[in-house]
C-alpha cells in the first residue's frame, strides 16, 4: 500500500473515505435531481399559470371591451344618425312646407295681386332678404310667376331665421327666374358689379326634382357662392300637372363634416354614406373610406371587399350591431345606423387593435409583472442554487474531513497494531493491550486475540525451547554415545603396525546416531587373531548398551582362551541372565591362526561369511548356524574350521549390507555384494570395503538407510 | 506394514503384510500384548511378509517365549527370503515353522 499525504492508498482509510464520498455524492445526486425536478415543475407551473392568466385577461378584457364598445358605439352611432337625420328631416319638412305653400299660391294665382320683388341689394348683405336672379335672355320683370312666388318671401325669410340648419332657401321658376333667400346678397355680384347668368332650369336641384317628380335630395355639392359643402333638398311644384316651379334649400353640412373629422381624434372614425353607397363624409386618413366628388365616387356596396360591401348594404337599411369587419388584414369594429330621411347611413368604426390596446397594455403590464416575478424567481432560484452548491461543497469538505477522522479512528489502532506486530521478533514477543485498542469494536477483540495469541506463543516458545534444549541435550549425549561407541571399536588403521602377516580393515556406518552393529578384532596371543562381527536387534541407545555389553563379554571370554563355541555359549548364558527386554545379538566369532591361516569360528545367528581363496573369487561360505545370543538360555553352538590361504581374504558384514534397500524396495542382496567384491578381488581390505560402500550407496540412491553398515575384511599376506 | 488379526476361540491368527522392520516392530509388539489374553494357539501367517529385521525377529522370539508359557505358537507360509533369515539367525531351531 502506498502512502500519500498521510492517506494510505487502497487502505481501509481510503475505503471508508470512498464510502463516505460515494454516499454523499449519491445523496447530492438525489438532492440535485429533486431540486432540478422542482425547479422545472415550478417553472412550468409558473409559466402555465402566467399564460393562462394572460389568456384569461385577454378574453375578459376583450369581452368587456367588446361589450363596452358594442354598447357605447352602437348607441352613439344611432344617436348621431338620429341627430343627423333629424336635420335632414327638418329640412325636408321645411322644403315640403314651401312646396305646399307654392302649390297653393300658384293654384290661386289669379285671385291676388303680384307681390313686389327685387334684385339682390348688397346693402342688405348680412341679413336675410329675398333676391331675384335669372337666366340670361329672360326678362324677369315680365315674369308672371315671380309676383306669385314673392308672396312667399316673408315666410322663406322667417324659415331661414328659425331653422338651425338652413341658411338659405329658394324657389326656381319654370320661366327661368328664381327667388332666393339668404344673407349674402353682396356675393351675388361679380367683381364688375354684374349679376352672372344664373341657369335656373339647369341647376342640379332643379333637374333632380323635376326628374324625381317628388321631394329630392341632391348629392354632396359645393355651394355656388360660399363653396361650403352641402346638399340640396328640392321639391317640384305643379299646376294643372305642369311643372311651374321647384322649391328647395341648401343644407350645409360643414357642422357634420367637422363632427366627423373631430371624431377621428378619439381613435375611432365616423363616415357617412349615402343611399347610392357613396361616401359623403369620412375623416382623412381613416384607411377605409375616401370622399370623392359625386361623379367619381364608388359604390361601396359593390366594393371588392365583400365583407365591407355587405356591411354597408346592411347599414343602409337598418341599425347594425357591433360588427367585426376585416379590411386589408386589419380588423375593425363597425356600427352602422341608417338615416331614414335620406336613406343614408352613419358608420362608426374603430381599429380593433386600438380597442384592444387597454387589454394589450394590461397584458404587457401583466407580462412585465410576470417577467419581474419570473426574474425574481430565477434570481432566487439562482441564489438558492448557489447556496446549495456552497452547501454541497461545505458538505463535501466536512464529509471528507469527517470520513478521514472516522477512518483515522478506525485505521490508527490497526496501523499501531500492524507496526507493533512488525516489531515483534526475537525476544520481543509480547503484544500487550494498549488504550489505543480499546475501541469497543472488532479491533479491540482483534487486539485482545493478538494479546492472548502473543501470551500463548510466548509460553509455547518457552515450552519448545525447553523441549528443544532437552532434545539437544539428548542429541548431544547420543552423539557422545556414538563417539564412545565408535571409540570402543578399534579404529586406528593399521591396528598392528608391527604385524606384516595380515592386513585388516573395518568400518561401521550407523544408520542412526547410535547403532547396534559392532565389529571387533584383537590379538588373543601372538599367533591368534580374534574377529567379531555382531548385530544387536533394535536400534538406538538400548541397542548400543546391549552392544557394549555383548562386545565386552565376547572380548572377555575370548581373551580367557575359550574356543569360539564356548565363548558364545558363555556370552549367551551371561546375557540371558538379565534380559527382560528380550534383546538379542547375532554374533560371528572366529579365531585366526596367523601362522597356518586356519580359522576356528562359531556363528550365533549371523550372516554367512564371504571367503576368497588365493587368486580366487569371493564366495559365500554357508556355515553352521546357531541361535542368536540372548534369545534363549542354555543354547549350544557348533564350531567349524576353514583355512584362509595366503593371499586369501575373509569378508564379514552385517545384514545392513545385504539388506540395504533401494527406492524400489529391492534388497542389495548377496549377489550384488559378491559382484562388488569381485570387481577388484585382489584389492586390499580398505579398498574392498570402499568398493562395497560405493556399490551400496549407488544402489540405495536417495532411499533412506535403515540399517547400520558394518564390514570387516582381513587378508592373509 | 499391516497386521490382520483373526481370532477363533483360543486361536489367534495374525497375517503380516509388508516389511517388519525397526519402525514396524513396536506396532506388532503392541498388538500382541493386547491380544495374548486367553490365546492358547498363536499363528503367524507370513505369506505376504517381504522383509524381517532383527527387531522383527525379537518380537517373534518374545511371542514364542510368551506362548511357551500359555500354549503353542506356529509360523506358517514362510517365504524363501524370510526362511533364509530364519536359517541364518538360527530361528529355525526355536520356531515351529509349518
Amino acid at each position: 500500500m502506498i502512502k500519500k499525504f498521510g492517506l494510505t492508498l487502497g487502505g481501509l482509510q481510503q475505503k471508508i473515505l470512498n464510502l463516505v464520498l460515494i454516499f454523499m455524492l449519491a445523496l447530492m445526486a438525489v438532492f440535485s435531481g429533486v431540486w432540478f425536478y422542482q425547479q422545472t415543475t415550478l417553472g412550468t407551473v409558473v409559466g402555465d399559470a402566467s399564460s393562462e392568466q394572460q389568456k384569461s385577461i385577454e378574453k375578459v378584457s376583450g369581452d368587456t371591451m367588446h361589450q363596452v364598445i358594442d354598447g357605447s358605439m352602437t348607441k352613439t352611432n344611432a344617436l348621431q344618425a338620429y341627430i343627423a337625420d333629424d336635420m335632414f328631416s327638418d329640412v325636408k319638412t321645411d322644403v315640403a312646407t314651401l312646396q305646399s305653400l307654392a302649390t297653393g299660391l300658384f293654384e290661386h294665382m289669379d285671385s291676388f295681386e303680384a307681390h313686389p320683388f327685387e334684385l339682390p341689394d348688397p346693402a342688405k348683405d348680412g341679413q336675410f332678404s329675398a333676391q331675384v336672379l335669372y337666366e340670361e335672355g329672360v326678362d324677369y320683370t315680365k315674369s308672371e310667376y315671380l309676383g306669385v312666388a314673392a308672396h312667399m318671401s316673408e315666410t322663406m325669410i322667417a324659415m331661414c331665421k328659425q331653422s338651425d340648419y338652413l341658411d338659405n332657401c329658394f324657389i326656381g321658376l319654370a320661366d327661368g327666374t328664381i327667388l332666393c333667400v339668404d344673407d349674402k346678397s353682396a356675393n351675388k355680384y361679380d367683381e364688375n358689379g354684374n349679376l352672372p347668368n344664373f341657369l335656373v332650369r339647369e341647376r342640379p336641384w332643379y333637374v333632380g326634382a323635376e326628374s324625381a317628380g317628388e321631394l329630392w335630395f341632391s348629392g354632396i355639392d359645393a355651394d355656388t357662392y360660399t363653396d361650403k359643402i352641402g346638399i340640396e333638398c328640392a321639391a317640384p311644384v305643379y299646376k294643372d300637372g305642369k311643372l311651374i316651379a321647384v322649391v328647395g334649400a341648401d343644407l350645409f353640412l360643414d357642422a357634420m363634416g367637422d363632427y366627423v373629422n373631430s371624431a377621428s381624434s378619439q381613435g375611432g372614425y365616423i363616415a357617412v354614406i349615402n343611399n347610392e353607397g357613396k361616401v359623403i363624409f369620412a375623416p382623412e386618413g381613416n384607411g377605409i373610406f375616401t370622399v370623392e366628388t359625386s361623379d367619381n365616387a364608388k359604390d361601396i356596396r359593390k366594393d371588392e371587399n365583400k365583407e365591407l360591401a355587405g356591411f354597408v348594404s346592411k347599414a343602409l337599411n337598418k341599425q347594425t350591431g357591433l360588427t367585426t369587419v376585416n379590411i386589408n388584414g386589419k380588423e375593425y369594429y363597425m356600427v352602422g345606423s341608417p338615416m331614414n330621411t335620406v336613406g343614408w347611413t352613419v358608420i362608426s368604426f374603430v381599429d380593433k387593435n386600438i380597442t384592444e390596446q387597454p387589454a394589450q397594455l394590461m397584458i404587457s403590464e401583466f407580462q412585465s409583472i410576470n417577467e419581474d416575478a419570473a426574474d425574481k424567481f430565477n434570481d432566487s432560484m439562482n441564489h438558492s442554487k448557489q447556496t446549495i452548491f456552497i452547501m454541497i461543497a461545505v458538505l463535501l469538505i466536512l464529509g471528507s474531513i469527517g470520513g478521514l477522522f472516522v477512518a483515522n479512528r478506525i485505521v490508527k489502532p490497526v496501523e499501531h497494531m500492524t507496526k507493533r506486530i512488525h516489531e515483534i521478533s526475537g525476544t520481543d514477543l509480547a503484544f500487550e493491550m494498549d488504550d489505543i485498542y480499546r475501541t469497543g469494536d472488532e479491533i479491540e477483540v482483534l487486539a485482545q486475540s493478538f494479546a492472548t495469541l502473543s501470551k500463548r506463543t510466548i509460553s509455547y516458545i518457552e515450552q519448545i525451547t525447553k523441549i528443544t534444549a532437552e532434545k539437544e541435550r539428548i542429541g548431544a549425549e547420543l552423539e557422545l554415545a556414538t563417539r564412545i561407541q565408535a571409540d570402543m571399536l578399534p579404529n586406528i588403521f593399521p591396528p598392528f603396525p608391527d604385524r606384516s602377516e595380515f592386513d585388516i580393515y573395518a568400518t561401521m556406518t550407523p544408520a542412526k546416531e547410535v547403532g547396534g552393529d559392532f565389529y571387533d578384532f584383537f590379538l588373543i596371543d601372538d599367533n591368534h587373531l580374534g574377529m567379531v562381527m555382531a548385530d544387536v536387534s533394535g536400534k538406538g541407545v538400548p541397542a548400543a548398551l546391549f552392544m557394549m555389553m555383548s562386545k565386552i563379554l565376547v572380548n572377555n571370554f575370548a581373551m580367557m582362551g575359550g574356543s569360539p563355541a564356548k565363548v558364545l555359549e558363555q556370552t549367551n548364558a551371561q546375557i540371558c541372565k538379565n534380559n527382560d527386554e528380550e534383546m538379542f545379538v547375532t554374533v560371528w566369532f572366529g579365531v585366526l591362526d596367523i601362522e597356518t591361516g586356519k580359522v576356528t569360528a562359531a556363528n550365533a545367528g549371523h550372516e554367512y561369511p564371504i571367503i576368497k581363496k588365493a587368486n580366487g573369487e569371493f564366495e559365500l561360505f554357508k556355515d553352521k548356524h546357531g541361535f542368536v545370543i540372548g534369545g534363549m538360555s542354555g543354547m549350544k553352538y557348533k564350531e567349524y574350521e576353514f583355512t584362509l590361504e595366503k593371499g586369501g581374504t575373509l569378508f564379514l558384514y552385517t545384514d545392513g549390507v545385504a539388506e540395504a534397500t533401494n527406492a524400489e524396495n529391492q534388497l542389495f542382496g548377496t549377489e550384488r555384494m559378491l559382484a562388488a567384491l569381485n570387481a577388484e578381488p585382489e584389492a586390499d581390505p580398505k579398498k574392498l570395503l570402499e568398493n562395497m560402500k560405493k556399490s551400496v550407496d549407488e544402489f540405495v540412491g536417495d532411499a533412506p538407510q535403515f540399517d547400520d553398515l558394518t564390514m570387516l575384511g582381513v587378508t592373509l599376506l | 506394514m499391516t497386521i490382520e488379526s483373526k481370532k477363533d476361540a483360543g486361536k489367534l491368527t495374525l497375517t503380516i503384510t509388508g516389511r517388519l522392520d525397526t519402525v514396524a516392530a513396536p506396532k506388532l509388539e503392541e498388538t500382541l500384548k493386547e491380544s495374548y489374553d486367553g490365546v492358547t494357539e498363536l499363528v503367524f501367517d507370513l505369506a505376504k511378509l517381504e522383509y524381517i529385521s532383527s527387531a522383527g525377529l525379537r518380537v517373534l522370539l518374545s511371542a514364542q517365549k510368551t506362548m511357551n508359557k500359555q500354549g503353542s505358537m506356529k509360523v506358517i507360509n514362510v517365504g524363501e527370503e524370510i526362511m533364509e533369515i530364519f536359517e541364518i539367525t538360527g530361528f529355525t531351531d526355536i520356531l515351529n515353522i509349518g
